[in-house]
């Protein structure tokens, strides 16, 4: 729910409900002033029937005035008790308009007579009605006004934070942009503004560092491991290894070759991510992956896997480098999790590259093969490769996905 | 031929002498700045072994100053920085050729053969061991005169059998060498087997001596003088 939203909804309930508490009271208020005062005509009305009869000894004659009628009917004696009381006045036959009356009683020469005097209230109500009307219109006036004013005034005042925010969705900590300052005159947004700010160039600095790290322990690892590397070719060349001496050296060459590779994975993750790769050419993908099929074609025949090549004219704009690797990552992929005697599909329009394999039955968690070190139980691979792929695939703004088709596992780039 | 190694670390150093340590070699090294400036001011080489990232300054100078001389030297850089832009730079500035640590010797040794072959030779194209001959221009094979077909790996293959000749080279630099050290294969070279039967296969065949030995299941040696 946005603020404003919910500033609306408060404020509206709360007014209303004063509103109407206040509309009450007031209506209350002013009815008991208008009928205090009608009680208060048929009081001298009363006093003038009491005059008269105390002057003239007998009851005086009843006319209609306009709003008063008066009315006398003998009663027994003291069975009227005076009171006011809410009636129906008779406006004409068979018209009643709302009325306030008078119950009294008078003695005549010994006869005693119920006084009713009633008064119309049409008037009153007409007052109260007007009264009413204008101050609800008023209150409604006040309250659209009060709408528009907040969404106006609370529009203009969050648009620094609006702004704030616009510029922290942009952040992208692999940038070398800083976000922008916003000028404002509102203190909570000025805090907002400076810690949004110091958040980032902190993130930005550890990020830094942290890459700078990464690139730092992989070039330190390159030496050591190259040192181990020609030692072991030194090594190889003495004669007379028994088989299990060749079969550790053979374990040791293995792990020193993932070593290297993995260590050469790092590092050109920190080159894709700090955009070092930016020489820009037209690839021809179509004659790329044509090469890295004939590259490949003795590891296809190892693992008797059949590849299907529907390929046509492509050109992206790139670096040579990272899209042979792109290529090659996602084909050799292809190979490692195929069966013997699986197939590989390779599709390449002008639309989309896709690589569909046959495999394991089961699709592979999309959220998951991406990341780093991420891979499956038998799979001797970096885990980086994917992570390679994909990272490659935003340097040059391009997506790449993963999709499962029984009984293919189907890797898409969409251009 | 003459070598200059150019290199800090020792271990890598001393394993990188002791295999180009052969008949009719000389190898030299120098494990800093200053001492292969002095060097290359005073020899020339066959072929310099250039690391880039030196104690004392930057290997890069060094080629500037060979080329400033007009020396003839071949350089290989070995460097540790996979940048395009080094390797560029280091092309640019007359090297003639760039290997990314870490490296097999194996392959140092082809890629050294590769320039010397082509700064001895000036334009002959023709490799000849023995009863068998190359054509490096045309990608010929031939054994006493007979031509024999070879495939795009088998022959490049047999070449860097030849450059690493009377060495065991393991399966893990052949498969480095034939398919790329970016791509990551994993640890199944069985495929190697099957170009390496089908060279041996060929000579054989065609008269020529069985060179290709299989070393304790590490790897492949190509024998003889």
């Amino acid at each position: 729910m946005k603020l404003l939203t919910l500033y609306n909804r408060v404020n509206i309930i709360t007014t209303i409900v004063v509103m109407l508490i206040t509309g009450i009271i007031y209506y209350q208020a002013i009815s008991w002033i208008l009928i205090d005062q009608a009680d208060k005509s048929l009081k001298v009305e009363e006093d003038e029937v009491f005059d008269y009869v105390k002057l003239n000894k007998q009851l005086p004659q009843v006319f209609d005035s306009k709003d008063q009628q008066i009315n006398f009917s003998p009663a027994a004696p003291n069975s009227v008790t005076r009171e006011f009381i809410d009636t129906r006045y008779k406006k004409d036959k068979d018209e009643f308009e709302s009325g306030r009356g008078l119950i009294s009683s008078v003695t005549v020469n010994g006869k005693y007579y119920k006084i009713l005097i009633v008064e119309s209230k049409v008037e009153t109500e007409d007052l109260i009605r007007i009264i009413f009307t204008i101050t609800i219109g008023l209150i409604l006036f006040l309250l659209l006004v009060l709408l528009v004013a907040n969404r106006l005034i609370l529009n203009r005042l969050w648009q620094p934070f609006h702004a704030i925010l616009k510029e922290m969705k942009l952040f992208n900590i692999t940038d070398n942009k800083e976000i922008t300052q916003t000028e404002t005159r509102i203190d909570e947004f000025a805090d907002l503004n400076q810690a949004a700010t110091a958040m980032t160039i902190r993130a930005k600095h550890d990020y830094k560092e942290l890459k700078t790290f990464t690139e730092n322990a992989s070039h330190e690892l390159l030496t050591p491991i190259a040192v181990i590397n020609s030692k072991l070719d030194t090594l190889i060349q003495s004669e007379n290894f028994n088989d299990r001496q060749s079969k550790l050296l053979n374990d040791l060459y293995s792990a020193v070759a993932r070593l290297s590779r993995l260590n050469q994975s790092l590092l050109l993750l920190v080159k894709i991510e700090n955009r070092l790769l930016t020489d820009q050419q037209n690839i021809n993908l179509k004659q790329l992956i044509d090469e890295l099929l004939i590259q490949l074609e003795d590891i296809f025949a190892d693992k008797h896997i059949t590849v299907t090549a529907n390929l046509e004219d492509k050109e992206i704009l790139g670096s040579r480098y990272l899209i042979e690797i792109l290529l090659s990552n996602l084909i050799i992929n292809a190979v490692r999790h195929n069966h013997a005697g699986g197939e590989i599909i390779i599709n390449l329009t002008t639309e989309a590259l896709t690589i569909k394999n046959t495999g394991t039955d089961e699709p592979l968690d999309e959220d998951k093969i991406f990341t780093r070190f991420h891979k499956s139980s038998h799979s001797d691979g970096s885990g980086l490769g994917l992570t390679i792929s994909r990272q490659i695939c935003q340097s040059l703004g391009l997506d790449l996905n993963y999709q499962y088709q029984n009984p293919h596992h189907i890797f898409i780039i969409v251009f | 031929m003459k070598l200059l190694i150019i290199e800090d670390e020792e271990g890598l150093r001393e394993s990188i002498e002791e295999y180009f340590a052969e008949a009719g070699n000389i190898c030299e090294t120098a494990v800093n700045y200053p001492a292969a400036m002095a060097k290359i001011e005073m020899y020339s080489y066959d072929c310099i072994l250039l690391d880039i990232t030196l104690p004392g300054g930057n290997g890069i100078n060094i080629l500037k100053r060979l080329k400033e001389n007009n020396h003839t030297d071949g350089v290989l850089i070995i460097s540790a920085k996979n940048s395009l832009d080094d390797r560029l730079q280091g092309l640019d500035l007359g090297a003639d050729d760039y290997l990314v640590k870490p490296f097999h010797l194996s392959e140092l040794k082809a890629r050294v053969s590769a320039i010397i072959r082509r700064k001895m030779y000036n334009g002959s194209n023709l490799l000849v061991f023995n009863e068998i001959s190359i054509d490096l221009q045309a990608k010929t094979v031939s054994v006493h005169d007979k031509p024999l077909k070879f495939t795009r790996k088998e022959f490049a293959l047999l070449i860097y059998f030849i450059a690493n000749k009377g060495k065991v080279v393991s399966k893990n630099a052949i498969a480095e060498h034939l398919w790329g050290d970016g791509i990551d294969l994993a640890d199944n070279f069985d495929f190697i087997y099957s170009h390496i039967k089908n060279i041996r296969k060929k000579l054989v065949e065609a008269g020529a001596n069985d060179y290709i030995q299989a070393a304790y299941g590490m790897g492949y040696k190509f024998a003889g003088q």
